[in-house]
């Protein structure tokens, strides 16, 4: 059975208005997007490519420069504020690196905070919240303050907090960033269980190998554009290897930086072979020759940060740092 | 998650290509959804969640979501204790204010009513006149009417009085309150005591009150009045003798006299008067009637014209055969439906035909008192609204077979109502003087609001994130802040309830003692304690919600505007009011310095309208402007001490510090606080020394006392030795020191034109109070040196008349050793027999004596002796006074005034036992008055103090801003440091060593706390001197309504010791403040607060 969209967005641009002296920042620009009930997507991209400014305008929480966004159907740029949070209310949670409870409530309190936004009676929101702790292994610890938590109990917290709504969808902002690996499987496959069991859709950014593939498919941000997409089999520390390019319905592609590095750079270059689902593309002759003549960027052979010798390895990140890998000049 | 990955997948959308099979209905999709999903299995579903709750079932969560608000009040006390601090001054100044006005009124109205004897008048309803029902001519009848009265629990006492006629009117400004006419005595003889030398007029009757008679009156008292609570009453003002009971009284023919009348004609207990003449009125005639030429018909005795413009017939009568019982001490003027200090008379002496004549013309009347326990005294309008029932109730009725009806004239009610008037004018101000503290506490809530607003950003957006609308964000801020608000204003309450009785006692001008008969239990009504609700909880909560909307609407909107619009500072407007503010200070201040001048402003009414306003534009807007330079205190004090070797390390972390808006706030509230509490210490210690000096001037010393003819020392010192053994205090046991001022003739050498010359004989400083403000110059050592050694000093007026000038005083030059050509010759001369001449006229010897003299300056009084006198005199000293009059003479000096010193006279137990002293040598032999320091002073207190003094009021607003300035630093610095915390952390992640974060922070934050301790007490002696001119302007008003003046000068005095103790206490608290926060940031995990948005 197909499923209708939960959510999608469409020529989304959106830029903050800065002082600095190249004028505003361009944090999204033109991003399409469609997630479906009940799928999970995972985002992955370096950082500044806009993941937090995509989950903000997704969820509602802000409105973008431009372009439209739909949640269950609606359009929520033309939503009045407090339609959009009804609308949010019954549709989105967000679950974000920190666990962002409250911390003059209890875990308990927590949980049923969304419920009381409603205007649900306290004690009803309370019921449900303790069910819901139950249910997540969490029950007798419902009394317990945030700072008496640990990080994987209070992530727990978190996402049952994201849950007592029903949502339909899930907005998750590196859920497992700040989790040690085990407690950060177990976050996944409570995800795992819930996506299953619930038939919650999820949108995730993620660093995170594993969190990616647990995912139905990842998709690659850059400059605040999906280019590519990539599988379950996604392997963040080498995207080229299942990438698949996206070319959108206003036809752009983008080129991730490595590439274009590949290709020899930027230029202009020739469509020998253009079929359905086929594309080829060539450089120009007269370009050919100036490429390499003049200029040679090639990827650093060490991390700058951590000096990690990056070797043959073509990672665009550094396995041991996370930094993103620059283009030198020799 | 293992879907098909052979799927083919739409490589835009991400839609799996091969599942798109049928189209399903969107909303009819999620519709089901949400009502059918149950995820929890609770049974719970969603449909029912979302319901809208009843009425009930909300109001059943209100509990709820306020201990929710509570907890979160108290887990983020930090925040919320500016705004605890600013509802919970709010609350204790407003009701302090409040309850010191109800706490006064109620001393007011027991002070007042212990004055009074007579609670009500019972006269008949009707005219006397033919035909009348509801009268009785028989005095049994008319007395019997008072056991029928007695059965009513609301009267204590009733009795039958022979005095004053029938007062049937509503009011006090009723001519028909004028007419009715007292028993007035006309003479008495007797064997003992010295009759002719009584005067009967006293004019003090209708200087206190309506013109209603100037002689001295005359009551009959019948059993009733003797026995019982009249008893009581009348016992306590006794001085000699006892209350005699009813029967005793008919036996002995019992006569009590006032101590004036007493101590003139020299009679004492159980001496007897033979024959006392009164008069009656018979008959009356009305100022137009007069004029009209209209005269009194049938008159049998003498026609009388009282002040009123009336005219009466009155009728001699005649007693005799009296006894004196007791003498009382004359009290103060109270209500004058029954007129002043009487003779008072057993009724019993009067036969049946005069008691019928009495009748008849209407003199007859019933005292009664009312039981004083059941008369509300919780307030004014309370005791008021007890009365008019009471009235009701009593007239309502006939009394007796012959139906007597009856017109109660009610003395209490009376009484409330002078007591208002006056009341009033003291609350209006005591709001006044209040309003600054109110404003200090509103300002420190708006900023307590603001930061802790600012503090709960992340909350507040987490709250959003998870479904949080903007109208349940504000219902959680505002509920919290609706309990912070709630507990401050009830602490706030408690701790005004229990300040206030003491308070009271404080101000001073009613010297309660807590011990004594006067309870004052300030008890607030229902509505009052709303509105103090309303104005404090619910200022906060319109301030809360305004900014709070405010707030949330940047917030929500942040995505959209990054660069939140920052507001702009209407530094104009600042400027301006502060500008005026000044210009009110420096009229304030030329006015007071130079008494001629119109000051700055002509126009009157522009003049009183800046006076008035002027300190309050002066505060804030100085506050406004001043506290922008406080804010860049870091910077000023950086450009000093830069080169520093402390400074130069963290120099550069200095940079741009002091501009961010929280510190702005700080040095604004530091500002405003101190000023105030500047301000208060000046004004409150001021008005104390105001008051005091004024009694000093007054009456000169601890006790003047004035004799009826000159008496050397010897014979004054031992009839004060006699009052103070019969007083017997422990306290004045001997006469410190005692002085007189000499009182001659003298004339400039070779002139005719006599100058009065005051002497002040070697040592009168240890008994005479002088002030600065009298003599030339301010050095009181020099002076009086000057004095004794042939110096003087000249009144304005006399300065002519010697021909000197100021410019000539030695004061003006700095009392140079040369002289300036202020010196003069005067020549005395006496006059002395010199036997008979041949032709039988009296030889006259006529005997002048010169000295030279050294023209000191002016003086503007001399203590204890009248202004206007003092201005026509010059002052010599005892040396050139013994050249003019020879050794012998000036030994044996005689005069009528003498000046004693006892004890410290502002201690209590000096002032109380100066009192009883007074009473004491007041009835001495040859004594004819006697002043003493301390009723002058609590006179002066009493009407004029409130605007010169108000020490109660300034102390509590001194306390109060106090605390509010210690208070406020400490919640501020605590609040800009937590805010500053990331960048504390920058600084050391940066590789500033913790030392140097501490001295950055510490040198920053004194810096602007210490500029804005300078400016702000700068402003507040700027403040104290606009102030100054407020209180002119309610001097005035006060001289207007109470006609009270005092002829010294409201010159500042600098109490430089509380100030400079409030600011050690601010500087302890910031101090104190800045070692918890930046020990606790320093403290706190540098990688937490780095990553933390």
């Amino acid at each position: 059975m197909d499923k209708p969209e939960i959510l999608s967005a469409n020529g989304l641009y959106h830029i903050y208005e800065s002082k600095a002296e190249d004028g505003n920042v361009v944090a999204l620009r033109g991003l399409h997007v469609k997630v479906y009930e009940g799928e999970a997507v995972a985002v992955v991209g370096p950082s500044g490519s806009g993941k937090s400014t995509l989950l903000k305008s997704l969820g509602g929480l802000m409105k973008p420069s431009a372009g439209l966004v739909s949640l269950s159907g609606r359009r929520i740029t033309r939503l009045t504020g407090s339609e959009l949070v009804e609308l949010r209310q019954q549709t989105v949670s967000f679950i974000f690196q920190d666990a962002n409870l409250l911390s003059h409530l209890n875990a308990l309190d927590n949980v049923a905070q969304p419920l009381r936004h409603q205007g649900v009676l306290p004690h009803i929101a309370r019921q449900k919240a303790q069910t819901l702790l139950d249910k997540l292994g969490m029950g007798d610890r419902a009394k317990g303050k945030p700072e008496q938590l640990s990080g994987g109990e209070q992530q727990r917290v978190a996402i049952a907090r994201a849950l007592i709504t029903n949502p339909r969808l899930i907005l998750a902002d590196e859920p497992t960033g700040a989790l040690d690996p085990i407690t950060s499987r177990e976050v996944l496959e409570l995800f795992a269980r819930l996506h299953k069991e619930e038939d919650v859709a999820f949108l995730l950014v993620t660093h995170n190998r594993e969190v990616a593939s647990f995912c139905d498919r990842s998709l690659e941000l850059r400059d605040g554009r999906f280019v590519a997409q990539h599988g379950t089999d996604v392997d963040i520390g080498n995207l080229s290897d299942t990438r698949e390019l996206i070319i959108d319905d206003t036809g752009t592609v983008t080129l991730p930086p490595d590439i274009l590095l590949n290709i020899g750079g930027p230029g202009r270059f020739e469509l020998p072979e253009i079929d359905r689902d086929l594309l080829r593309m060539e450089r120009v002759n007269e370009d050919k020759i100036d490429v390499g003549v003049k200029t040679e960027l090639t990827l650093s052979k060490t991390c700058p940060a951590c000096f990690h010798d990056y070797g043959d390895s073509d990672d665009q990140l550094c396995p041991d740092c996370g930094s993103s890998r620059p283009m030198i000049q020799i | 998650m293992s879907e098909e990955k052979t799927t083919p997948i739409d490589p835009i959308t991400g839609k799996k290509i091969k599942e798109i099979s049928e189209e399903v209905d969107l909303n009819e999709y999620n519709e089901e959804e949400v009502k059918s999903k149950d995820i929890n299995g609770d049974g719970l579903n969603g449909d029912s969640l979302i319901t809208e709750p009843t009425l009930i079932q909300k109001l059943s969560s209100v509990p709820d979501n306020l201990i929710m608000a509570a907890k979160s009040a108290w887990i983020g006390r930090e925040r919320g204790l500016a705004v605890f601090a600013g509802v919970f001054l709010a609350s204790l100044v407003i009701t302090t204010v409040v309850a010191y006005g109800v706490g006064l009124s109620q001393a007011f109205l027991q002070f007042s009513l212990e004055e009074e004897i007579f609670d009500v008048k019972m006269d008949f309803s009707e005219d006397p006149g033919d035909n009348v029902t509801g009268r009785t001519n028989d005095s049994v009848q008319w007395e019997s009417v008072c056991d029928e009265l007695a059965n009513m629990e609301e009267f204590s006492d009733c009795g039958l009085v022979f005095g004053r006629q029938g007062v049937r009117v509503d009011g006090f400004f009723d001519q028909d309150f004028i007419i009715p006419q007292p028993l007035n005595v006309a003479n008495a003889t007797g064997i003992t005591g010295d009759w002719g030398n009584v005067s009967w007029a006293y004019p003090e009757a209708s200087n206190s009150g309506p013109p209603i008679n100037d002689g001295r009156i005359l009551r009959f008292y019948g059993e009733g009045i003797w026995d019982g609570e009249f008893a009581e009453r009348h016992s306590k003002r006794l001085i000699y003798g006892s209350w005699p009971s009813s029967a005793d009284a008919e036996a002995n023919r019992s006569v009590v006299l006032p101590s004036q009348i007493a101590s003139a004609a020299g009679v004492s207990i159980n001496d007897t008067i033979d024959i006392l003449t009164f008069t009656y009125v018979t008959d009356y005639l009305s100022f137009e009637d007069s004029v009209a030429g209209r005269t009194l018909e049938n008159c049998a005795g003498e026609e009388v014209v009282e002040q009123s413009g009336f005219s009466f017939c009155r009728v001699e009568m005649t007693v005799t055969n009296l006894k004196v019982s007791a003498v009382y001490k004359e009290g103060g003027a109270g209500n004058p439906t029954l007129l002043f200090n009487p003779v008072m008379i057993s009724e019993s002496v009067l036969n049946d035909s005069q008691r019928l004549i009495l009748m008849d013309n209407d003199h007859g009347y019933l005292g009664l008192t009312v039981d004083r326990n059941l008369l509300p005294t919780t307030s004014t309008a309370d005791a008021t609204e007890w009365l008019e029932e009471l009235k009701k109730d009593v007239e309502g009725q006939n009394y007796t077979n012959s139906g007597i009806s009856v017109e109660y004239n009610d003395l209490i009610s009376g009484t409330i109502t002078f007591l208002n008037i006056f009341l009033g004018i003291i609350q209006v101000f005591d709001y006044v003087l209040m309003i600054p503290i109110v404003i200090l506490s509103f300002s420190v809530l708006i900023y307590g609001l603001v930061l802790s607003l600012e503090q709960r950003k992340k909350e507040i957006s987490i709250q959003r994130v998870i479904g949080g609308t903007e109208k349940t964000l504000s219902r959680i801020v505002l509920l919290e802040l609706i309990v912070i608000s709630m507990f401050a204003w009830f602490f706030g309450y408690i701790i005004a309830m229990l300040a206030t009785p003491d308070l009271v006692a404080a101000v001073g001008f009613m010297e309660f003692d807590r011990d004594s008969e006067f309870r004052v239990n300030p008890v607030l009504g229902i509505v009052t304690i709303i509105f103090i609700i309303v104005v404090t909880v619910g200022v906060s909560w319109l301030i809360g919600r305004s900014r709070t909307k405010e707030f949330l609407s940047i917030e929500i909107d942040e995505g959209v505007r990054k660069v939140a619009k920052v507001k702009e500072q209407r530094t104009w407007l600042h400027l301006l009011v502060f500008v005026i503010g000044l210009l009110a200070a420096l009229e304030s201040f030329i006015q007071s310095n130079n008494s001629d001048s119109d000051g700055l402003v002509g126009n009157f009414i522009f003049d009183a309208l800046l006076l008035l306003f002027g300190p309050f534009m002066l505060w804030i807007g100085g506050a406004l402007i001043l506290g922008r330079i406080g804010a860049a205190g870091p910077r000023i004090l950086g450009l000093i001490l830069g080169w520093t070797a402390a400074l130069k390390d963290i120099k550069r972390g200095l940079r741009g510090s002091g501009s961010s808006e929280s510190v702005n706030r700080l040095a604004v509230v530091m500002i405003l606080t101190l000023s105030v509490v500047t301000l208060a210490a000046i004004q409150g210690v001021t008005g104390s020394l105001v008051d005091e000096r004024t009694a000093s001037a007054q009456v000169g010393a601890d006790m003047q006392v004035q004799f009826d003819s000159p008496v050397t020392e010897e014979v004054a010192r031992a009839e004060m030795m006699l009052a103070i053994d019969r007083v017997g205090s422990q306290e004045i046991s001997n006469i410190s020191a005692m002085t007189s001022v000499g009182d001659i003739f003298t004339s400039p050498s070779g002139e005719g034109a006599l100058i009065r010359t005051w002497v002040l004989f070697d040592d009168h400083e240890k008994t005479l109070i002088w002030d600065n403000q009298a003599i030339p110059g301010d050095d009181q050592d020099t002076v009086i040196d000057l004095w004794s050694t042939g110096g003087f000093t000249v009144g304005e007026e006399a300065l002519d008349v010697l021909d000197l000038e100021r410019k000539n005083s030695l004061a003006r030059n700095g009392f140079p050793d040369l002289v300036m050509g202020g010196g003069r010759t005067i020549e005395y001369t006496e006059y002395s027999f010199g036997g008979i001449s041949e032709d039988f006229t009296p030889i006259i010897i006529e005997t002048v004596t010169e000295t030279d003299i050294e023209f000191i300056g002016v003086h503007e009084w001399v203590p204890g002796l009248g202004g206007t006198e003092a201005a026509q005199s010059i002052v010599i000293g005892e040396s050139a006074y013994r050249e003019l009059v020879g050794d012998d003479n000036a030994d044996n000096y005689e005069s009528n005034r003498w000046f004693f010193e006892f004890c410290d006279e502002t201690d209590n137990n000096c002032a109380e036992a100066l009192r009883n002293l007074n009473v004491e040598i007041t009835n001495g032999e040859g004594v004819s008055s006697a002043d003493d320091w301390s009723n002058a002073h609590k006179e002066v207190e009493n009407s004029g103090g409130l605007i010169f003094g108000t020490p109660g009021l300034l102390s509590l607003q001194f306390l109060v801003a106090a605390l509010a300035s210690v208070a406020s630093a400490f919640v501020f610095l605590s609040l800009v440091l937590s805010q500053r915390k990331k960048e504390l952390a920058i600084f050391q992640a940066i590789g500033a060593s913790p030392n140097q974060v501490v001295r950055i922070v510490l040198f920053e934050i004194m810096s602007i706390i210490v500029v804005s301790m300078v400016l702000g007490i700068a402003l507040g002696i700027a403040l104290a001197q606009a102030f100054s001119g407020l209180f002119g302007i309610f001097s005035y008003i006060f001289q207007i309504f109470l006609g009270t003046s005092t002829p010294i000068d409201r010159n500042l005095v600098w109490p430089w010791g509380r100030v400079i103790l409030v600011n050690i206490m601010v500087f302890v608290a910031v101090i104190a403040a800045l070692l918890f926060t930046t020990r606790r940031a320093l403290k706190s995990d540098l990688a937490v607060v780095l990553k933390g948005e």
